[in-house]
């Protein structure tokens, strides 16, 4: 459970509709800051364990450190109603690495609707990319709405789509109340080096305690989410629960799985 | 007004309603009772009652006749002994993936358990080990809410039933109700297991019974690389 223990690592979630890049994102990441940090990756594969094969073989972490989880075809109730497994699995890398500075937990890509539970991960990135549509960010939803970070990634494929990457950026900022947005491009350094900083800022941040997971929720936001957005109240423990939340049904899981 | 017995009745069946909840937090969505393995080598959608029964007359029979000696020992005290019921079932239970199976949905139980009942008798033996079966925490759980020991190999049967249920349905494109319909129909099997097993107290007691195919195919399948269930 993600309370705040600054000996533990920051265990960040990755999260997205299926080939936006989530895999990619962690390889990037794994490359750039394997040297500075101390990484553990789990990815959630639907049918395969083809994202942790993927990364073993990308050459940018030591495989042993890279661990897959079976879904039971639920990538949804793997990172939300039931984390048992990736919990688990988080545990396991964490004791057999001791100490890590970074876990990194890929879901597996699911629809818009599909955020961490603040019980598995304290931090969460939502990746969409400008091949999936000028429009998605648009859309909105829990995790593009209020993920920790919105990656718009490959803009380096806009021209080749058709897709307008500023105004990509500016929806996604109009969905997110302030919350960052990052263009993102293996082939664009600076947008690399913002990456990496906003990795190394959230790991600062959770270190010191300052961070508190906030949930993106289950379900697209209210139309008063932007007065009450999150700063003030946090439901990162079960123990503060919702007795205290002024607006309940913003935040109950559905009781189905997917 | 209603006697104590009943609201005692009561407080156990609502405990194994919650027990038996698919929702219930213990990871068991990555499970399919070994009906993933089987259908991969060759058993169809027509077979899967059969497999259901012949799970029921043997794995899931040792799996079942362990929580119910765990659980005794857990409500007579006998806690230390844990361990060897512990071992008993890894000495009925040939695979190595089958074990590595139950250790991980163990974890998840044991999450549970320490989160929910955290003064259980037995726990703390529990947490010694090193990686318990999920029989045994089973029974450790079950003695910590209340279930009759009747109740708790109904849990595990049924459990087992749903489990390979619903995996089905992930598998193969089956009408739910079909699926739904042979975890009814195995329910006088359950129910006669349960009346074979509730009265075990003793250790030599718990069946040995080994189930070579389902073995075989848990091991295959715990090296492929495309599946949807852990096993």
């Amino acid at each position: 459970m993600p309370e705040n223990q600054p000996a533990r690592s920051l265990r960040l979630g990755i999260a997205g509709p299926v080939g936006t890049g989530k895999s990619s994102l962690i390889a990037l990441i794994c490359s750039e800051l394997a040297a500075e940090l101390r990484l553990g990756v789990i990815t959630n594969d639907i049918y395969t364990d083809e994202d942790a094969r993927f990364l073993r073989s990308a050459g940018v972490l030591d495989p042993e450190r890279i661990r897959a989880v079976e879904t039971g075809a639920c990538p949804h109730t793997a990172i939300r109603d039931d984390v048992t497994a990736n919990l688990l699995a988080v545990e396991d890398l964490e004791r057999d690495f001791s100490p890590l500075d970074v876990v990194l937990v890929e879901s597996g890509g699911d629809n818009l609707t599909a955020t961490f539970s603040p019980a598995l991960v304290d931090a969460q990135i939502f990746v969409l990319d400008v091949a999936g549509g000028g429009d998605v960010a648009r859309k909105g939803g829990p995790g593009i709405g209020r993920a920790d970070l919105l990656v718009i990634n490959k803009t380096d494929l806009a021209p080749y789509v058709g897709v307008d990457v500023p105004q990509m950026i500016a929806d996604g900022e109009a969905a997110r109340d302030g919350r960052p947005v990052l263009g993102l491009s293996r082939t664009d350094r600076v947008s690399i080096d913002a990456l990496t900083a906003w990795v190394q800022a959230m790991l600062a941040a959770h270190r010191c305690g300052e961070h508190v997971p906030q949930d993106p929720g289950p379900m697209a936001p209210h139309s008063h989410a932007t007065e009450e957005q999150g700063h003030g109240h946090s439901h990162a423990t079960e123990e503060q629960g919702h007795g205290h939340d002024p607006h309940p049904h913003t935040h109950e899981a559905a009781a189905t799985r997917t | 007004m209603v006697g104590t017995r009943d609201q005692d009745q009561g407080a156990a069946e609502l405990m194994l309603m919650l027990l038996a909840d698919a929702r219930l937090p213990t990871g068991a969505h990555t499970q399919s009772a070994g009906v993933e393995p089987a259908m991969r080598h060759g058993v169809s959608v027509e077979q899967v009652p059969d497999l259901i029964a012949a799970r029921l007359s043997t794995v899931t029979a040792v799996e079942a006749g362990t929580a119910v000696v765990a659980r005794y020992l857990a409500l007579t005290g006998r806690l230390s002994e844990l361990g060897d019921v512990d071992d008993a079932w890894r000495a009925r239970t040939i695979s190595p993936a089958l074990r590595e199976a139950s250790a991980l949905a163990a974890r998840g139980y044991l999450r549970l358990l320490r989160s929910l009942w955290p003064a259980a008798p037995g726990l703390a033996t529990l947490e010694q080990r090193r990686t318990p079966c999920r029989a045994v925490v089973l029974g450790v759980t079950a003695a910590a809410c209340g279930l009759s020991a009747a109740q708790l190999v109904r849990l595990i049967g049924n459990d087992d039933a749903a489990t390979v249920a619903a995996a089905v349905l992930k598998i193969e494109p089956v009408d739910p109700v079909r699926t739904t319909r042979w975890v009814l129909q195995s329910q006088p099997l359950i129910d006669r297991l349960a009346v074979r097993l509730a009265s075990l107290t003793s250790i030599d007691d718990i069946p040995a019974l080994a189930a070579p195919e389902i073995e075989e195919w848990a091991e295959l399948h715990a090296t492929t690389t495309r599946r949807l269930f852990r096993a």
